[in-house]
């Protein structure tokens, strides 16, 4: 672990948050937002390893080639696209309502639900439900939202052991690793590495790297797990207010499992999961299954209500966590942000993840989303650079099952971040904005435009070689030289051109 | 608990202020959700046999067996699949019909089954309550001729009795056939599977890896399926 | 028909030759053309990197500026994108009545270069000549913002002499966005080094496109890199004339355009 005060921070003339230069590759990601380096500096690492980008492009490449087939067989998907983004907005416009509506619901049908304002909150009221069921142990079902309030640790120094039971979890755990994409969480893993961690763990050493060798070693190591471990957490991919049901989504059947065999189940859901009416998961499962894993249809979706005497576990508790959403939703721009289903097909279509992967976001949530999400779970006090780990192509929007605006978002928040930097003595000085301020002030008028071009003929004309192109550049200007050549200013602009051929006419 | 009361207040609170206090009126949402567009396909449009030939075509392409029989011949059709299985024990529901429980088999009927008894047991039967040909989906609301979950969740061979009566081509005409919400859904669209290494396919990690799917032809149509 | 021509910031500095070009081009199909000497800047450069007052200001100064003019044609799709879908909501955030009414009037007249030629002037071929090999970039704002759809390929069908070969993965972005390519200059050269694998695949002399920003970048390398390719925007393309066609070439429905 390279330490903040003694290594310089990454020459970066913009951005000057990197606290954690990571310089070597074997650096393991941190996922705080609080702690993260900044993207520009913690992409570095990754942009030189040529295993992790190849996992990368071919895993998001399966992917998006089978979600491709899938939209186009299907007639109206644009209809279904509007509708879950209709019913999503409709969800949060009378959010506390269905929220009300789904707690009511949910006791009524023995479920206990409780409100966590934060993380802390939520870890403590999970911690203090396992304390009074005398659990030492749990199984988890993969939940981005335990992640988010870094559930395990806490749970771990509260002296319960937790077992995850998702194949790409359990890669993650047993491997010491992070998750990078919000579906697939280990999908920069390889499979010789998941062979090396599974011999490791399990002590198997003679297990071969055959994909199938490793899912059923996994399988054989999770089985008496599930049938002797009372206690279970889960996520939600959805909460139906109207009926006070939980809904989860998944491929592997460990979640039919964790919901299934214990004898307490506990789930946790932010605030923004809830959907109105029972009906409506007519769209979103049409939705959700084509744009995270491709498919008509996954595997298995389990939906439950509360308790079901005799069937299932029969303490169920529900934790609604807030954690910064309840803010996100008073912002006119920010709250579309909300309508996330968490399918990842922002993540698959993007040419910037694709090159960086997901633990340069420094968050549990990468990608576009994590970019737009992230940052403002943290009220904008963190992760202000992931605003701008965007080209603005809008391959996400266009892919979004719920139609988040995801550029107009990411726009938003670039100018709440340079309002909330602006102000600050240090960015006075700043190449970027000293050169924005006075960019404006050139364009205000004609005259100043003008000038400053036939002066940034001059200044530029000391870096033009003979050949009449630019090869190095200083300050900011390095920045575009150091990969790119940048041809030199031409002698005549197109205004004064147009200007001579005016006169010569008269 | 007081904490989280607390808590609560304090959520709902910043969510009323952000959304409006309008918002909090139950009708309002009401009114509002009914008036949200649908303009997606709702019904399908293929004939009963063309819906049919599609849910058979999905469950194949998910590896599942799938032969067909006519309302009578059913426990003779279940009788076959139990024979070529080759399997002994089987868990059934209590309230499958008793002509379902072909003898000579180590039937568990599930009077409340011991998990134990379940892990151990070759196979389940069970009855569904509807199947969506759109994405090859079985549906199960685990009534009493489907069963608790647990049943069809262990057990490595799952035989299901499927009625033609009971496809649908689409996902909506499955929420359109649920008079009331169902309080337990399950619903199946293949054998579990994981793409989480290399993105490689592997089938059947959790749950079970087989299942057979007697078709019971009780709309009337001849049989078909070769 | 009658014209006004917003240049672009960039364009009036960096590429003036593509300014002449489009002025070249549309005079010869017969459009009187003008050119507002104190046009200066759109604002997507500050709206993008999140200096939205600043960006407001520039862009009052062009609806002010163009308020009385027929219509307004801009050879860069990014800029276009910005007046459509960013000044709705500068001028709803910061503007007033009246000039939310301005704006409103000037939108529909504000056209992008090859939206100009296909819809408003009913043309595709404009009679070039340009004989060699070419591929099209299509940009991230005249793909999805903009929509522009097969226009540019109608177009360069009809130049004569032209060899065009498709681009692959033509969808993913080549890396420039604006300011990012500064930023995030590492991440913005990983996806520039991809999109250049595809467009030497494709062995093309030239690679052409409707914006000099997503050129400027990959020309940019292209020239570090001795990668024996050009990068040339359209107007360029289509401002070219030789064997088989003249510069005073009309084409077939030039009494459509009045």
């Amino acid at each position: 672990m390279t330490s903040a005060e003694t290594t310089p921070v990454a020459e970066h003339p913009v951005d000057h948050r990197a606290e954690r230069p990571i310089e070597h590759p074997g650096d393991q990601p941190i996922l705080d937002p609080a702690k993260a380096a900044a993207f520009p500096a913690a992409v570095l690492p990754v942009l030189r390893n040529p295993q992790l980008r190849k996992n990368v492009a071919h895993a998001i490449d399966v992917i998006q080639a089978k979600r491709a087939r899938l939209v186009e067989e299907k007639s109206d998907w644009q209809e279904l696209r509007s509708a879950a983004s209709r019913i999503r907005d409709e969800a949060l416009s009378h959010l506390g309502t269905y929220l009300e509506q789904f707690e009511a619901r949910c006791t009524e049908a023995g479920g206990t639900v409780h409100w966590a304002a934060d993380a802390a909150d939520a870890r403590r009221i999970i911690l203090d439900i396992l304390r009074q069921e005398n659990a030492s142990e749990v199984i988890k079902i993969k939940t981005m939202t335990s992640a988010e309030i870094q559930l395990n640790p806490f749970l771990e120094a509260g002296g319960v052991s937790v077992f995850e039971t998702d194949l790409a979890e359990i890669i993650l755990q047993l491997g010491e690793g992070e998750p990078s994409h919000i579906v697939v969480p280990a999908l920069h893993v390889n499979r010789s590495q998941v062979r090396e961690i599974f011999a490791r763990r399990m002590g198997l050493n003679d297990l071969s790297d055959d994909p199938k060798a490793l899912t059923a070693a996994a399988r054989n190591y999770l089985r008496r797990k599930f049938l002797e471990i009372p206690t279970a957490i889960s996520g939600a991919n959805f909460l139906v207010a109207e009926t006070g049901s939980v809904v989860v989504v998944e491929s592997e059947g460990n979640g039919r499992m964790c919901l299934t065999l214990p004898r307490t189940m506990i789930s946790i859901a932010g605030i923004e999961k809830v959907v109105p009416r029972f009906q409506d998961l007519e769209v979103m499962l049409q939705v959700l299954a084509r744009s995270a894993t491709g498919e008509r249809m996954n595997p298995y979706n389990s939906i439950w209500t509360g308790v079901t005497p005799g069937d299932g576990p029969q303490r169920f508790h529900v934790v609604l966590l807030d954690n910064g959403r309840s803010q996100i939703l008073a912002g006119k721009t920010e709250r579309q942000t909300l309508r996330c289903i968490r399918c990842a097909a922002c993540m698959n279509a993007c040419p910037v993840y694709r090159q960086t992967g997901g633990h340069a976001y420094g968050s549990v949530y990468p990608g576009p989303i994590g970019a737009i999400l992230t940052p403002q779970l943290m009220q904008m006090h963190h992760a202000q650079s992931l605003p701008y780990a965007s080209s603005l192509c809008g391959a996400c929007y266009e892919v979004c099952p719920v139609k988040i605006n995801i550029p107009e978002v990411l726009l938003e928040l670039r100018s709440q971040v340079v309002n909330q930097e602006r102000k600050q003595t240090l960015r006075f000085f700043d190449p970027m904005y000293l050169g924005l301020r006075i960019a404006n002030l050139l364009f205000s008028r004609a005259w100043l435009f003008h000038a400053a071009q036939q002066m940034g003929r001059i200044g530029l004309g000391i870096f033009t070689r003979k050949d009449g192109w630019i090869h190095s550049l200083p300050s900011i200007g390095a920045k575009w030289t150091q990969t790119r050549d940048l041809r030199g200013l031409p002698d005549q602009t197109f205004h004064a051109w147009w200007a001579a051929r005016e006169k010569e006419a008269k | 608990m007081s904490t989280s009361s607390q808590s609560r207040q304090q959520i709902l609170k910043r969510i009323y202020a952000a959304t409006g206090s309008e918002a909090d009126r139950p009708e309002q949402a009401a009114a509002a959700w009914s008036a949200l567009p649908r303009g997606y396909i709702r019904m399908g449009s293929m004939s009963a046999e063309a819906r049919i030939e599609r849910m058979v075509e999905r469950l194949r392409e998910y590896d599942a067996e799938v032969t067909e029989c006519a309302p009578d011949e059913l426990p003779g059709a279940i009788a076959t699949q139990l024979r070529a299985s080759g399997k002994r024990s089987i868990v059934a529901p209590a309230g499958v019909p008793r002509e379902w429980l072909t003898t000579g088999y180590d039937w568990k009927i599930d009077y409340d089954l011991q998990t134990e008894e379940i892990e151990r047991a070759d196979g389940v039967l069970t009855a569904c309550f509807c199947a969506i040909a759109d994405s090859g989906t079985i549906v199960l609301h685990h009534s009493a001729s489907e069963g608790r979950r647990v049943i069809t969740l262990l057990p490595d061979w799952h035989l299901c009795v499927l009625k033609a009566s009971q496809i649908v081509e689409t996902l909506p005409e499955y929420f359109a056939r649920c008079q009331t919400a169902p309080a337990l859904v399950t619903t199946i669209s293949g054998p579990s599977a994981t793409a989480d290494i290399e993105m490689t396919r592997i089938k059947g990690v959790h749950g079970p890896r087989f299942m057979n799917v007697i078709l019971v032809r009780d709309d009337g149509s001849k049989t078909s399926l070769n | 028909m009658r014209a006004s021509l917003f240049i672009t910031c960039y364009n009036d500095t960096l590429y003036p030759e593509t300014g002449r070009a489009v002025v070249s081009l549309l005079e010869r199909l017969g459009v009187e053309l003008d050119f507002h000497a104190r046009q200066t800047c759109c604002g997507q450069m500050h709206a993008n990197t999140g200096f939205r007052g600043e960006a407001f200001s520039q862009a009052k100064r062009f609806v002010q500026m163009y308020q009385d003019t027929e219509t307004v044609v801009i050879p860069s799709s990014s800029c276009v994108a910005m007046i459509r879908d960013q000044y709705p909501g500068l001028f709803e955030e910061l503007g007033n009545e009246d000039l939310r009414r301005q704006f409103a009037a000037l939108l529909p007249r504000v056209v992008e270069l090859s939206e100009f030629l296909i819809d408003r002037l009913k043309v595709d071929d404009v009679g070039a000549y340009f004989p060699h090999r070419v591929t099209y970039h299509a940009s991230c704002h005249g793909l999805r913002a903009l929509h522009l759809g097969d226009r540019p390929y109608r177009l360069l069908n009809k130049v004569r002499g032209l060899d065009f070969v498709p681009l692959a993965n033509l969808d993913r972005c080549c890396g420039f966005g604006g300011t990012f390519s500064v930023k995030n200059a590492e991440v913005s050269s990983a996806m520039m080094a991809v999109k250049l694998q595809d467009i030497m695949q494709t062995g093309a002399e030239f690679c052409t496109a409707l914006d000099n920003s997503c050129l400027m970048h990959l020309g940019g390398a292209m020239h570090r890199q001795y990668l024996g390719m050009k990068t040339i925007h359209v107007a360029e393309i289509l401002a070219s004339t030789g064997p088989g066609a003249t510069a005073t070439q009309r084409p077939a429905r030039a009494e459509a355009i009045r």
